[in-house]
């Protein structure tokens, strides 16, 4: 008798769960760019890392890396590592909305927690901190073509590019981020903090994403700032070498 | 009512075999990921240092977690983040909710006074051996929760139940009012918060001859620090167990059952808190029916320059919370103030607090000092990203029976060196700065304390 009842309790309890777990898809919403609201959860939200003037001098900006990069971003200069625009160009809005969403693995959690309508006004404030945004209108990259199925051949492919690219100097032959140069200890960011690259085999280490269109984009625009730099100009009329690239990557990542 | 859970045999072998699979589990290279390791590091994909100074102690961003009920500065985030709804209550991965703390000692070396009779010099090895296992997290959006229970292993080998509250948060709207009601640590929100000492809280250590204020105290406990101790000679807890002159009580108890409302309704540079405890030094029941309140305020200042500062006070009424000898009620009460700096590389901060015992019995006034004071100071620097330095004073000036009591003035020097963030080494050593005015009080009798730790969060 206790079985039956077990049994039905746990399906009811089961069923309900996939029923309600099944409809948590946040709505899509326009943004919305009012500054002043923007000012005020960034005071709240940000401002403790952030600085309340945007410099990334925050009192807890410290503490994250205190002699090593990477510091709370400074959003005075307007240098953005993550972005899907070319490289030395301003990020995009969704740029800056997708990396308050996601957070950034390691150094920033994710503020998904604010509404979207939120989180596009901290988008609108941070950009009033460098005039640049009101300048210049940033151009998008173009990720060409579509991610290639990951055969052995590609991951292959990917594997060898990985070494002709030359990405083994810095996050090394086995791809785990003890490459000679940073070994060397000869890679520091544009503050001049001493900087690790990626070890590309742990997952929680991949700040801008791990899809192979995240891993993509990374490869193109490259990450300002850092050693990181853009391979567009590799890639240009070789667009099916990223994606093979993006296989070995993922590869290493258990993801085929 | 007996408070601790009983846990012997094969209870502790077990905890103690988790402790040594989760030890090993943390050990470079048997996780996937370096850093975030602890349930709130694990949740939100971050490294400690995100919350933390260096762990345990909080920066101003994982203050203003706390503050939130364990939810980012500024949102709801409770009913949302790495969550699976099921109707109003949403959950989360078990391990983003359940974490661990394990300390050791290796050596301990006490050097105490040649003139105290069976007094000897003494090291011991794995001293002191805690496993903490806490959960922590939220439940839905503004409802938080925490518990932890300790096992101490060297003194009793109990399951020890520590903090145990929810909280109801943003009630009113962003930040006016946090609840918190259970068993909760008053001076969280304090500029020196008791529960976050460099060194985990160990209890005092006392050797034969037994006796609560006797000459064999080997283990003064600074960690808490002098401003947070009961700092009274002679007093006793509602069931006449001794209450020690250094154990942190009142407002800066580790644990009290009550409930507590803060909030900052006017911006981040004013922070109010305002609570009602049982105050009774009980870890179950409620004998205490006159209840102990407290207010605290604190001005925050400076959110740019990597610098930040804060000053608070406190006042704490306590009514008919205390037992003094021949077992009749008073009332002690404390009131103080505190201050933090921290600038870079720089953590400085101190209190000062003052205690007072009212409604002693007549006959006691010529044998009783009804007033203590007490004092605590300290820096730590970050010198490297691994490395952490500290010094701090603290000076006691104790109250309570007059043939009994000592002050105390003790310098400590630490050094803490974090193989991961979760993972430290720590040296500490207590120097008396006062034992060559001799005497067999315990506040004379240690001259030196050399303390070694490891201490694994996971």
């Amino acid at each position: 008798m206790m079985k039956v009842l077990c049994r039905i309790v746990f399906t009811l309890v089961g069923g309900l769960w996939v029923f309600w777990s099944s409809g948590t898809v946040e709505a899509t919403s326009q943004p919305d760019k009012d500054v002043s609201a923007g000012a005020i959860i960034y005071e709240r939200s940000c401002s403790v890392c952030h600085g309340i003037s945007g410099k990334g001098d925050g009192p807890a900006a410290f503490y994250n890396s205190a002699y090593s990069a990477s510091r709370a971003r400074d959003f005075t200069v307007g240098n953005y590592k993550f972005r899907s625009t070319i490289s030395g160009s301003l990020p995009l809005d969704q740029d800056l909305f997708r990396t308050i969403t996601n957070g950034i693995p390691g150094y920033m959690p994710s503020f998904s927690g604010l509404s979207p309508d939120q989180r596009w006004q901290v988008v609108a404030y941070i950009k009033t901190f460098y005039a640049g945004f009101e300048e210049e209108t940033p151009e998008q990259i173009h990720v060409e073509g579509s991610p290639i199925p990951s055969t052995a051949e590609s991951v292959q492919r990917g594997k060898a590019l990985f070494q002709a690219m030359d990405c083994h100097s810095c996050h090394g032959a086995q791809a785990r981020g003890a490459g000679p140069v940073a070994v060397a200890g000869e890679l520091t960011d544009s503050s001049g903090l001493l900087i690790s690259p990626n070890d590309l085999t742990n997952p929680t280490g991949w700040k801008n994403g791990t899809t192979a269109r995240d891993i993509v984009r990374t490869l193109v625009t490259g990450l300002d700032g850092t050693p990181m730099p853009s391979y567009e100009s590799q890639l240009a009329g070789h667009e099916d070498d990223a994606w093979h690239l993006a296989n070995y990557l993922l590869s290493l990542l258990g993801q085929h | 009512m007996k408070s601790n859970l009983r846990c012997h045999g094969s209870c502790v072998i077990t905890i103690w075999a988790l402790g040594v699979v989760l030890f090993i589990t943390a050990l470079p290279g048997w996780t996937p990921d370096a850093e975030a390791i602890p349930p709130f590091a694990r949740k939100y994909q971050v490294n400690c240092n995100v919350c933390h100074v260096r762990w345990p102690r909080l920066n101003p961003f994982g203050e203003q977690f706390l503050e939130n009920g364990y939810q980012m500065p500024g949102t709801h985030d409770g009913g949302m983040v790495e969550k699976i709804r099921l109707g109003d209550v949403t959950l989360d991965d078990i391990s983003n909710y359940i974490g661990f703390l394990f300390d050791v000692e290796p050596v301990t070396n006490s050097a105490l006074r040649r003139d105290v009779t069976g007094a000897e010099d003494q090291t011991e090895l794995a001293n002191v051996a805690i496993l903490r296992m806490f959960t922590a997290g939220t439940l839905t959006e503004d409802v938080g929760f925490l518990m932890d229970m300790t096992t101490l292993f060297s003194q009793s080998s109990d399951v020890k139940l520590g903090r145990a509250f929810v909280s109801f948060n943003n009630i009113g709207g962003m930040n006016w009012g946090h609840v918190r009601i259970g068993r909760i640590d008053p001076s969280a929100y304090f500029s020196v918060a008791t529960d976050r000492p460099q060194f985990f809280p160990l209890s005092p250590k006392i050797g034969p001859p037994f006796g609560p204020f006797g000459p064999s105290i080997q283990r003064w406990s600074q960690t808490f620090g002098s401003a947070a101790a009961s700092k009274f000679y002679g007093i006793f807890d509602r069931n006449m167990a001794p209450i020690f002159p250094f154990a942190p009580t009142l407002y800066n108890s580790t644990v009290e059952a009550g409930i507590d409302l803060h909030g900052r309704p006017f911006g981040d540079w004013f922070l109010y808190q305002i609570g009602i405890l049982n105050g009774a030094e009980e870890r179950w029941g409620d004998t205490n029916n006159s209840k102990d309140w407290y207010v605290m305020t604190r001005f925050d200042y400076a959110q740019s320059d990597n610098f930040s500062a804060n000053l608070s006070g406190f006042a704490y009424f306590g009514n008919h919370n205390t037992k003094v000898l021949g077992g009749a009620d008073v009332s002690r009460s404390r009131y103080g103030v505190g201050a933090r700096i921290r600038y870079r590389w720089l953590d400085l901060y101190g209190d000062y607090t003052i205690d007072r015992i009212t409604d002693l019995p007549s006959g006691m006034s010529a044998t009783f000092d009804d007033t203590a004071t007490g004092v605590t100071v300290e820096a730590h620097a970050i010198v490297t990203d691994r490395l952490l330095l500290g010094v701090g004073y603290n000076h006691l000036d104790a109250g309570g029976v007059l043939s009994q009591r000592k002050s105390a003035s003790f310098l400590s020097l630490q050094a803490r060196y974090y193989l991961r963030s979760n993972i430290a080494l720590q040296v500490r050593d207590e120097v008396n700065l006062r034992d060559a005015e001799g005497g067999t009080s315990p506040a004379r009798n240690l001259r030196n304390q050399f303390i070694t730790n490891v201490s694994i969060a996971f």
